[in-house]
């Protein structure tokens, strides 16, 4: 079975560089037939490497020893769902899905782009190609999934902290996101090649692009969920390089998807968004690089791994090779029109561009200032939580109150006095619940009011769009069927809005307690009194479980039981801590109850945190992928509109 | 196409400028960054430092009544240093496993902040021991 998994690997990379090389060839001999072959190439890569992908799976599933892969990664007590997820819980099979998803995406991309646009896509399928090529040569010559061995009695087994239901959508997701970010880049790269800058290659991905952001975006907050209720420390979001290798382009995307509104609204900022989706996609192979190479130190810990350098040599080459092309293609790439007034859509889109990437690059810097300050002052230093708290704060408020002006504010100008009628509300309401949360005493955290402040004055300008909308076009669904991207856009900001109020809720105004109890002791946090009764322990499957009882009370009134512990997994030998969780729906606040340590006696060293608000930040995950939804689903209007403006005849039909 | 007297341009130039400022500032003043050293680095530095290394035996203490005694040696060497340690104790912790620890060297011995102990995952995307 391992040599059909290597020779599928083998035939995906040789149709990969076909695909590169002869589509290459192609487009600048402008050989149809060559082309389509090419396409071709880049279709069959993707049935090869999912043949390679069938043969791991099947082995992973059954438990096939021989292969080192799944030695190292399962076990005969994995239950088989983990077994499927061991299928991205180590380098080589999280490579090999990645190159699944890329073949996966070009082979979309290209079925569904080559009658629309086929110049454009003849210049795509060599880049898209050309990256694939790189993945599948990592997998058949530097880290193959199907090396071999004598199997053992025995596996490794999966990470305890892996075997959660998250581990099977979350790393999934991300990927979908990560290597969904290559489709805009290979077509801003192809509109590059083919000398055609206007907006036709920004029409052909924006779908791909909100879509890969979307699993970003949904990915990144099932894995803050993930360390949330596995790891057990009553956090979300560490601002490890890890975590901030997703983050990064996540939000080099998101200026990607407004600014292209601008392009195709007025024509402008072209070489900018050659640039975002540079960067973007340059960000997601520096993720990539950076949980491989053990470069920086991260609590997830990827340490030195040969395929380090390889990335490294394959990012430079890609950003120098993108770099080249925009410096190549500036005299294409010039504005139609220019900005009229410094109080306009296009502005306020401009002044979000700024700060998202001013943030971006800002985090970049800190994932990257251990290897700066190793190279310039020969000394490793990493900069902590408090460096990116600050810019958070400084670069994210000023975006968070950006996001209820802009839709507010009409493109090109805006008087001063539309602006006033305009604001009058939300800034009303906005001023409203500050004066009120005041009182209320939220000023305890200026951070935390400010930005309650602002998500007020934010949700007070989505739904006056809404009111205001719904009165024009006579009913709220004719409303969105008609715009879909810009009220699901709306829909995405509200659950920002979510977010930006969960965050501050439980970061700005939470408390916590710890204390050694033995059974029939009591502790206080917040509001809450626990009353520790007793422990037992019990077998699971793959584990053994120990769990504290604890029961909860409001003052005097007992309000619930909570079941704290710790897991021992037997294959992999190690302990895991099992966080118990008790939400108050109605206040959207969780109580945590962390086991730090027990000791054989019944004694337990006891943590609890009270998070208010920390459940927004999952609801804000549902309303964003509700909006996102809302803002993908195909649109026959704008679709016609769409075609009357861009398609040209094909060469064929011409 | 007029581009003379472009006041968007001045704006933009001036709000880039203001984010560069930020940064800079910031960092000058705040973010200097804490150094990540081995134990075999530490003598010499007084400050804050992160240390990070592999974990030698006897571990003793239980890090809550009593502080977790321990040894840090580095990663590829034979130098090691007495770290003393209160807060919470990540499941991952062991006697050989890749630690890192905020604190600072105090008579000879490395007395970490609390709760600032973090074990490195051991099972993914690390190369395998031949």
């Amino acid at each position: 079975m391992a040599e059909l998994g290597r020779a599928a690997l083998i035939v995906s990379l040789g149709l990969a560089l076909y695909a590169a090389l002869a589509g290459f060839w192609a487009a600048r001999t402008r050989k149809r037939r060559l082309a389509d072959s090419a396409g071709n190439a880049l279709l069959a890569a993707l049935g090869a490497t999912a043949v390679a992908a069938a043969v791991l799976l099947s082995a992973l599933i059954r438990h096939d020893f021989s292969f080192t892969y799944v030695a190292d990664h399962t076990s005969t007590e994995l239950p088989l769902g983990y077994s499927v997820s061991a299928f991205w819980g180590g380098q080589e099979g999280s490579l090999l899905l990645w190159l699944l998803v890329l073949t996966g995406y070009g082979a979309a991309a290209v079925l569904l782009n080559r009658r629309r646009a086929p110049d454009l896509v003849a210049w795509t399928v060599p880049v898209l190609a050309g990256i694939a090529s790189f993945f599948a040569f990592l997998l058949v010559a530097v880290a193959s999934p199907f090396a071999t061995q004598n199997a053992p009695a025995q596996g490794a087994g999966l990470n305890p902290s892996l075997q959660n239901p998250y581990m099977l959508a979350h790393p999934p997701l991300l990927y979908l996101g990560y290597v969904g970010l290559t489709v805009p880049f290979a077509f801003g790269m192809g509109a590059l090649l083919a000398g055609r800058t206007d907006e036709r290659w920004i029409v052909a991905t924006r779908r791909w692009t909100l879509f890969a952001w979307t699993a970003l975006g949904v990915g990144q907050l099932l894995g803050a969920h993930w360390a949330y209720v596995e790891v057990g420390w009553g956090g979300y979001y560490a601002w490890d390089p890890v975590e901030n290798a997703a983050l990064m382009p996540w939000l080099a995307a998101t200026a990607f998807l407004h600014s292209v509104m601008i392009q195709e609204k007025r024509g402008m900022l072209k070489v900018w968004n050659m640039l975002l989706v540079i960067l973007a996609f340059g960000l997601s192979l520096f993720g990539t690089f950076l949980t491989r190479s053990g470069v920086v130190n991260s609590i997830h810990s990827f340490t030195q791994s040969s395929i380090g350098p390889w990335f490294l040599g394959f990012i430079c080459a890609v950003v120098a090779f993108a770099l080249a092309l925009v410096f190549w293609r500036l005299p294409l790439l010039r504005s139609k029109t220019r900005l009229e007034s410094l109080v306009s859509r296009e502005a306020t889109f401009l002044y979000n561009n700024l700060l998202l990437v001013a943030l971006c690059l800002t985090i970049l810097w800190g994932v990257a200032f251990p290897i700066l300050s190793e190279l310039v002052k020969g000394e490793s230093r990493t900069v902590g939580r408090p460096y990116y708290d600050f810019f958070l704060r400084t670069f994210g408020l000023p975006l968070l109150l950006l996001m209820g002006i802009g839709p507010l504010v009409a493109w090109r100008r805006a008087s001063l006095r539309a602006l006033r009628r305009t604001f009058v509300w939300p800034a009303g309401v906005a001023v409203a619940v500050g004066i009120l949360l005041l009182a209320l005493g939220a000023g305890s955290s200026a951070p935390g009011l400010i930005a309650y402040t602002f998500s007020a004055f934010v949700l007070a300008s989505v739904t006056l769009e809404f009111v205001r909308g719904t009165r024009a076009a006579g009913s709220f669904t004719q409303l969105v069927s008609r715009n879909r991207r810009r009220y699901g856009g709306y829909v995405v900001h509200a659950a920002i809005v979510l977010l930006a109020v969960g965050i501050a809720g439980s970061s700005a105004y939470g408390s916590s307690s710890e204390r050694r109890l033995t059974p029939g002791q009591t502790m206080k946090v917040g509001r809450y009194t626990l009353a520790y009764r007793s422990v037992a322990q019990r077998r699971g499957p793959n584990d053994l479980e120990v769990r504290a009882a604890v029961d909860v009370y409001r003052g005097r009134t007992l309000i619930g039981h909570v079941h704290p512990g710790k897991n021992t997994y037997f294959a992999e030998q190690q302990v895991s801590n099992e966080m118990a969780i008790r939400t108050d729906w109605l206040r959207a606040e969780d109580l945590d109850v962390i086991t730090d340590q027990i000791d054989p006696n019944g004694t337990i060293y006891f943590k609890a945190l009270v998070k208010p608000l920390v459940n927004f930040i999952w609801l804000a995950g549902v309303v964003f992928l509700f909006g996102s939804v809302v803002a993908l689903w195909p649109d026959a209007r704008e679709q016609r509109r769409l075609v009357s403006r861009y398609a040209l005849p094909t060469p064929a039909e011409a | 196409m007029q581009r003379r007297g472009n006041p968007a341009r001045l704006v933009i130039a001036l709000s880039v400028a203001t984010v560069l400022a930020i940064f800079l500032l910031y960092t000058s003043i705040a973010a200097q960054g804490t150094p990540s050293l081995q134990p075999s680095q530490l003598p010499g530095h007084h400050g804050r430092v992160t240390l990070g290394g592999k974990v030698v035996g006897p571990v003793a203490g239980n890090a809550h009544d009593t502080p977790l005694r321990f040894r840090l040696r580095d990663r590829n060497g034979t130098v090691t240093v007495p770290v003393s340690y209160r807060g919470t104790v990540p499941d991952m912790f062991k006697v050989d496993r890749e630690v890192a620890v905020d604190g600072a060297l105090v008579n000879g011995v490395f007395v970490a902040k609390a709760n600032t102990l973090v074990t490195k995952c051991p099972s993914k995307y690390t190369t395998k021991k031949s």
